[in-house]
């Protein structure tokens, strides 16, 4: 036991040299030189355990464990546990409060349901639309934003921040604003588009326009969230690169398409993966719009379905079942991610 | 490199570090809201030994706002007063009708932890919570409360042969508000409607006499369409077709021709931002003399009320909706009762006083609704509130509302907004309606 809080203590002390020394078994004149192929001086059993695990997954093992641990646990409990737990659920036919799920009798019911329910399959279709349309609108516009505030224009600063604000409010108070906006007699956007002699235009009531209305809310709200991560890319491109293809002749649009755009892939990639993730949570979005759990006609994402099936319904499996479809669309998405930064050593 | 690794590290063991003490923070707190709940018995003065074993009484509602807000404050005060020795806990939960209440109360009861009581409808909506509501014949039999209650709520406040709850208050549903000033300048006689083609005759009198808004719509929700489509069936097809109807046993083209007729006036006679607008906004337009009409609960008289120089039978009418004359539209606030009720006791006193006369007085005089009680002194009540009552006592017929858990189980009513969501929203689809709502049922 001394031995671990020994550990700890010099693990938690870093490269301050003092608390290195108050340890006494191994002074680290700097921490950044602690490494797997440091020599220690080997006491008792626990030691021996610890430099066996040390030996088994790598160094540092023992001394890291405090603090992974506690956050492992619980990510494993409240993340992974309650994960499978919930496709557990969604394999029984609970419903309603009076009985317990029965997990005697598995089976696959609910998904056959989900899949012959047309509003779950309109709903993965929305979903669908919404994710790609989304994420697709939102690089675009931000990499654009991110090319032109990089060509060092005046105010720079500024127009980063008025880009960026929109992120940092929460889908409430979005929401709102949309939804006085896209009021059909008096919201701003039926006004200006008036003057140019378009619409009225029904932007909540019409079923076949709601969705787009919502992703456009949607993508004005993150596009200088993928901004900021283009921007972040291009400040790392060096400077020769520019000037070689300037003196290769390159025109500015070529130069862009052909030199610079391709080293933005790494951002590309994380900021779509984040933008997906936000697009499936765009319920709070949805939610706030209507204040209730169904959103107008033609906007009801998978989501949506889910809570209204488990908490107006009841139908606990069925709504389980629909999470697990989202799931699966979540971990499609990550999936290939993960797997890409692997490969690239990222991980 | 080397200045590389030693920065990771450091943020490493940094991060591990904070998290660390988050960690501590999180369980510190725990444990801090645990005594939180375990004190607080300031009131008690000790004198009565029983109180302890009582429990503390936690009572969960929706009336976070308004009306709701000061009906539910003035109730719990009355209570406190009457019962200085229950410990309380009143939790308002408020959001979109009712919705993040139900969903608190479904994760409570489905992990064993449930309230001393809460509000909700009673009716076939009480079947969605069949097995988790305990029994409260002997709150009934004790305070007399079926000689008393009106007819209908001994039946709707029963499942499986017993009792699950007591009436609170009730609102009317079957109501047609208007702007006197709109509908004098059009010309219309709200008292002369005796029928839905009657009153769409007048939607249509005001739409080409003046610039209003004949009648306004909120549509953010569905629920405001399927409660006005469930009016248009009582006007229009009377009691006996909307009963067989919520019996399961409805006849298709009375269902069609109510559709027929609802989509008529939804489609010529509402406010253009109906879909971007909700209640609140709607019932503004009444108050601001943009629109003539609106069909609501009698909720909506509520922001009458409360608006500046608007006084009924000067700036605002009721009248019963066209074709519903001598009816009156049950609706129910009661509470309920769980069982394995963490407070037995209390929760039966707070159940038998929900259902007093003072109770009754108490609540709704400030919630715009009447007591489900017959015998209650109706004094302290506004004129509003005094013919509703004396309406509710002479109706022929009280049909239950369909879209407030009274008349159809909550699965069904769920389906019934699913199809107004997705069928009746504009475009106005009657036989995709029709078929979906005779499906449902």
């Amino acid at each position: 036991m001394p031995g671990i809080v020994s550990r700890l203590r010099r693990a938690v002390g870093g490269d301050s040299d003092t608390t290195a020394d108050t340890t006494g078994t191994d002074a680290r004149p700097d921490g950044g030189t602690v490494t797997e192929g440091t020599r220690r001086e080997r006491r008792g059993p626990i030691e021996r355990v610890g430099q066996s695990l040390d030996d088994r997954f790598g160094g540092d093992f023992v001394e890291s464990l405090p603090f992974w641990l506690p956050p492992f646990l619980l990510m494993g409990l409240f993340v992974y546990g309650a994960i499978v737990w919930n496709l557990l659920i969604s394999l029984t036919d609970y419903q309603g409060f009076a009985q317990a799920p029965d997990y005697g009798n598995l089976d696959f019911e609910m998904y056959v349901r989900a899949a012959t329910d047309s509003g779950v399959i309109d709903a993965t279709i929305n979903t669908f639309i919404l994710i790609v349309a989304f994420t697709s609108a939102t690089l675009v516009i931000g990499l654009a934003l991110a090319i032109l505030i990089d060509r060092g224009i005046r105010f720079e600063n500024t127009f980063r921040t008025i880009y960026l604000l929109p992120m940092s409010l929460s889908f409430v108070v979005t929401a709102q604003f949309w939804l006085w906006m896209y009021n059909f007699n008096n919201g701003v956007v039926n006004i200006a588009l008036g003057t140019f002699g378009i619409g009225p235009i029904d932007w909540i009531g019409n079923s076949s326009i709601v969705l787009w209305a919502v992703i456009f809310a949607l993508v004005w709200q993150f596009s200088g969230y993928a901004m900021v991560v283009y921007l972040a890319g291009l400040r790392a491109i060096p400077s020769e690169h520019y000037e070689a293809a300037k003196v290769d002749g390159a025109s500015t649009l070529r130069m862009y398409r052909r030199v610079i755009i391709p080293q933005l892939k790494g951002a590309t990639i994380s900021a779509s993966v984040v933008l997906m993730v936000f697009a499936l949570k765009a319920f709070d979005f949805l939610y706030s719009l209507v204040s209730n759990f169904r959103p107008p006609n033609g906007a009801d994402i998978l989501a949506t379905k889910m809570v209204r099936e488990a908490y107006s319904n009841q139908n606990w499996a069925f709504g389980a079942a629909i999470a697990i479809i989202l799931f699966a669309m979540a971990l499609s998405i990550i999936g290939p991610y993960l797997v890409y930064q692997y490969r690239r050593g990222n991980l | 490199m080397m200045d590389d690794s030693i920065s990771r590290r450091r943020f490493v063991q940094a991060t591990g570090l904070a998290s660390a003490v988050a960690l501590a923070g999180c369980s510190g707190g725990d444990g801090g809201d645990g005594s939180d709940g375990g004190d607080g018995d300031g009131g008690s003065d000790g004198g009565d030994g029983g109180s302890g074993s009582m429990g503390t009484l936690e009572v969960l509602h929706g009336w976070t706002g308004g009306d709701g807000a000061k009906a539910a404050e003035e109730l719990t005060t009355v209570f406190e007063e009457q019962h200085p020795d229950i410990e309380t806990e009143f939790n308002p939960i408020g959001g979109g009708g009712n919705e993040n209440l139900d969903a608190v109360v479904a994760n409570r009861l489905q992990s064993g932890d449930p309230p001393s009581s809460f509000a909700n409808w009673p009716g076939p909506n009480l079947l969605r919570y069949e097995g988790a509501l305990g029994t409260v014949d002997d709150v009934w039999a004790d305070a007399g409360f079926e000689d008393v209650m009106v007819d209908e709520a001994v039946d709707l406040h029963k499942q499986g042969g017993s009792f699950r709850a007591v009436p609170l208050g009730s609102h009317r549903l079957n109501c047609l508000f208007y702007n006197i000033d709109v509908v004098e300048e059009a010309g219309v006689d709200p008292d002369s409607l005796d029928s839905v083609s009657a009153f769409a005759d007048a939607l249509d009198t005001v739409a080409t006499e003046t610039d209003k808004i004949p009648m306004t719509h909120g549509m953010q929700g569905t629920w405001t369409t399927t409660q006005l489509w469930a009016a248009m069936m009582l006007g229009q097809e009377g009691f006996d077709a909307y009963m067989n109807f919520i019996g399961g046993d409805g006849d298709e083209s009375s269902v069609r021709a109510t559709f027929e007729t609802t989509a008529t006036v939804l489609e010529n006679y509402i406010n253009d931002d109906a879909s971007t607008i909700g209640l609140t906004g709607s019932n503004e337009n009444i108050i601001n003399g943009e629109a003539a009409f609106i069909h609501q609960g009698n909720w909506a008289a509520g922001a009458y009320r409360n608006a500046e120089d608007f006084a009924y039978d000067e700036d605002w009418g009721f009248v019963p909706f066209p074709g519903t004359d001598g009816m009156y539209t049950l609706h129910f606030d009661s509470f309920l009762y769980p069982s394995n009720n963490p407070s037995p006791e209390a929760s039966k006193t707070w159940l038998e006083f929900v259902g007093s006369e003072d109770a009754q007085i108490a609540f709704n005089q400030f919630k715009g609704s009447i007591p489900t009680r017959t015998d209650v002194s109706m004094d302290q009540f506004g004129p509003f509130l005094q013919e509703t009552a004396e309406d509710f006592a002479n109706a022929e017929a009280r049909p239950p509302t369909l879209q407030h858990g009274l008349a159809v189980e909550r699965e069904k009513m769920t389906a019934l907004n699913d199809v107004i969501s997705s069928e009746f929203t504009g475009p106005y689809n009657v036989d995709a309606a029709t078929s979906g709502f005779m499906d449902a049922i």
